[in-house]
């Protein structure tokens, strides 16, 4: 065995990457429950990923049957109903836990320097994700797949001068139609998946070289023992690999909760009106995107323009992108910073699910009225942070990590 | 350290937003009971003595009545497959479709009947268990009745023969006017046999999902045990 391996690595170091990437790789020692959250993201990609393959293999990318090809799934392939609802639940699972592995790095300043590029690659993750569950909702071709996609293209319409031609460009067609569908397959299935895997490598390969930050937001890298080991550092295998298997047991138990007895989450995760095939000549009464995209769907409405929403919308993601630059504040961890940052990141959590909920109703004077008071919020968490962060009154940051089980 | 995360989540779950029962005001409960093999047995009997003529199935096959509902193959070729296809009987594996030319039925009705595979999911089981009970006579209509639940809908009522004819009195209420074959009570069962039916063909692998699902969660169950207990015992020397 040990002349088979160093075999291998003679040709390829194995050896050297399983040590450098996971033996002796050194994480600190006191994360929390916060954490589970990177490797459970991908988890879940890998679970779609595979999930995904068995769904192609029946799924017919195809105006005319594409919704029989889905119900056939449903009815008539051998588990074919417990493949696609664990599809169709981990594109909900997927956001629940890069919403939550997001608001961690807000906490606890993943995103500071050395780690702006590994904040940026996150949040490429983000923005392909969310094209890649857009394009996948189209799939299915019943009636919110067919009504949200036209609503969301059309707003590319709002852009001036190539507004109209790109989404023309776009959708193959003036409506959606046989040709989207095709290509929203090919990018859905192939296209989206690649570049995410690539920008996923880059993710994991600018965590590595960095280190992973922690709730005490203390850099272990400056405190290493004669043998240049970080005192406050544990080898990620096999510490991290039992913490995080048992972290994805419980993910796992909740996650075949819903598959097995609350596929549709009250219509959350796959919406009523989903169950009726597309139909170009009806639309639905009420379009609501899924309930990942509704607080960015809550500030496009809450602009009064439509051009002016688009352009809010846009910005509501992209300000995020910012992050590193627009907190100026040296300490890291929520833990030690201002009574300030904490009211700032509490008002900028609830503006966000309050606008996730006004994005899914019908709106109301009330709500309107609501989601534009959160959209400030929303916007203000940025500006404020800014000005505040700059003089901050911290605590003292310990010299090494805390320990709180 | 729980407590905390405890606090998280119950705030989580108080911020996130309960939308559930917001929508359809007056729906009246059914008792959906897909274990009752009788009751769904009922209901396909209800369909195709009734419906199936006008509304298809077109996402679901005859074959799968053997297995789910246990019907045999003689009984569905037999008593449920009332088409032919190209001069022959259909055939066992088909889907669920009608001989009805929609050219012709449109101009009957207005419009095409139709499939009603998946309406226990798009519209829910209370949705046609109330719709079906909400029938009442108006003479303004082609078809000489109205539904309180779906004003002006184009469907006759077809199980008026069972029901009877209802008519809306001065307080808006549904009175019988003239008697039907069965009383008020033997009317709803029906309709909920015929609602647990139509609830079945709406997802097939409702059968099988919650009892697989219980074992599934027990193993799992037991593997967060199983992985806390490692966790624990690898994690004994980190202070």
């Amino acid at each position: 065995m040990t002349k088979f391996i160093a075999w291998i690595d003679e040709r390829l170091p194995v050896t050297k990457f399983v040590k450098n990437h996971l033996s002796e790789y050194y994480a600190p020692k006191n994360f929390n429950f916060f954490y589970f959250f990177g490797s459970l993201a991908l988890f879940v990609f890998i679970l779609q990923i595979i999930t995904g393959i068995f769904l192609t293999i029946n799924y017919k990318p195809d105006a005319a049957s594409a919704f029989a090809s889905v119900e056939y799934i449903m009815r008539d392939v051998e588990w074919g109903w417990l493949i696609r609802y664990m599809h169709s639940t981990g594109a909900s699972f997927f956001f629940i836990v890069i919403y939550l592995h997001m608001l961690r790095a807000l906490m606890y300043g993943s995103y500071k320097k050395p780690r702006e590029l590994l904040w940026l690659f996150g949040m490429f993750i983000f923005v392909l994700l969310m094209a890649e569950a857009f394009m996948g909702y189209l799939l299915p071709w019943g009636q919110m797949s067919y009504w949200g996609a036209q609503v969301i293209i059309s707003l590319f319409g709002a852009i001036p001068l190539i507004g109209e031609s790109l989404a023309l460009w776009i959708r193959g067609d003036y409506v959606i139609s046989d040709a989207t569908l095709n290509r929203f397959f090919a990018f859905h299935v192939i296209a989206l998946p690649l570049l995410l895997f690539a920008v996923i490598y880059l993710h994991i390969a600018a965590l590595h070289t960095v280190g992973s930050n922690n709730p005490d937001g203390v850099e272990i890298k400056a405190n290493k023992n004669n043998d240049g080991v970080p005192v406050d550092g544990i080898p990620f295998h096999p510490y991290y690999t039992v913490k995080d298997i048992f972290g994805l047991a419980v993910f796992l138990t909740i996650f075949m909760f819903v598959v097995f007895f609350l596929p549709e989450f009250g219509g959350f995760f796959l919406e009523k009106d989903n169950f009726v095939p597309a139909d170009p000549l009806k639309t639905p009464e009420h379009i609501v995107p899924v309930w990942y995209f509704t607080p960015f769907y809550a500030i496009l409405r809450a602009v009064p323009d439509k051009l002016g929403g688009v352009i809010a919308m846009g910005l509501a993601i992209f300000v995020l992108f910012l992050m590193p630059w627009l907190d100026r504040c040296k300490v890291k961890s929520i833990r030690y910073r201002s009574i300030s940052y904490k009211i700032l990141l509490i008002a900028f959590i609830v503006s966000f699910i309050g606008l996730g909920y006004i994005g899914m109703k019908a709106p109301t004077y009330t709500l309107t009225l609501l989601g534009r008071i959160f959209t400030i919020i929303y916007f203000g968490f940025f500006i404020l942070l800014y000005f505040i962060s700059k003089n901050e009154k911290t605590k003292p940051v310990p010299e090494r990590v805390t320990m709180h089980d | 350290m729980i407590k905390r995360y405890l606090a998280f989540f119950i705030t989580l779950f108080l911020l996130s937003p309960v939308t559930y029962g917001a929508s359809g005001g007056d729906l009246k409960p059914v008792a959906i009971d897909l274990d009752n093999k009788a009751s769904l047995q009922r209901g396909a009997q209800i369909y195709f003595n009734n419906c199936a003529g006008c509304h298809t199935l077109q996402y679901h096959r005859y074959s799968k009545f053997v297995n789910d509902l246990g019907i045999s193959e003689e009984m569905i070729k037999k008593n449920l497959i009332l088409t032919t296809y190209k001069g022959e009987k259909t055939k066992l594996g088909s889907t669920i479709v009608n001989s009805i030319n929609h050219d012709s039925i449109k101009e009957v009705f207005g419009v095409v009947p139709p499939d009603l595979t998946l309406t226990a999911r798009s519209r829910g089981s209370e949705w046609i268990y109330t719709f079906l009970t909400s029938f009442y006579e108006d003479q303004t209509r082609p078809m000489g009745v109205n539904n309180v639940l779906y004003p002006n809908v184009n469907m006759p009522h077809v199980l008026w023969y069972k029901e009877g004819l209802k008519e809306l009195d001065e307080n808006n209420q549904l009175v019988i006017k003239i008697k039907g074959q069965l009383n008020q009570k033997e009317y709803e069962q029906e309709i909920t046999d015929l609602v647990n039916f139509l609830t079945y063909v709406s997802e097939p692998a409702q059968l099988e999902r919650y009892s697989i699902g219980f074992w599934v969660m027990l193993f799992l169950v037991i593997f967060v045990f199983i992985t806390y207990l490692l966790k624990i015992e690898y994690w004994r020397d980190i202070k």
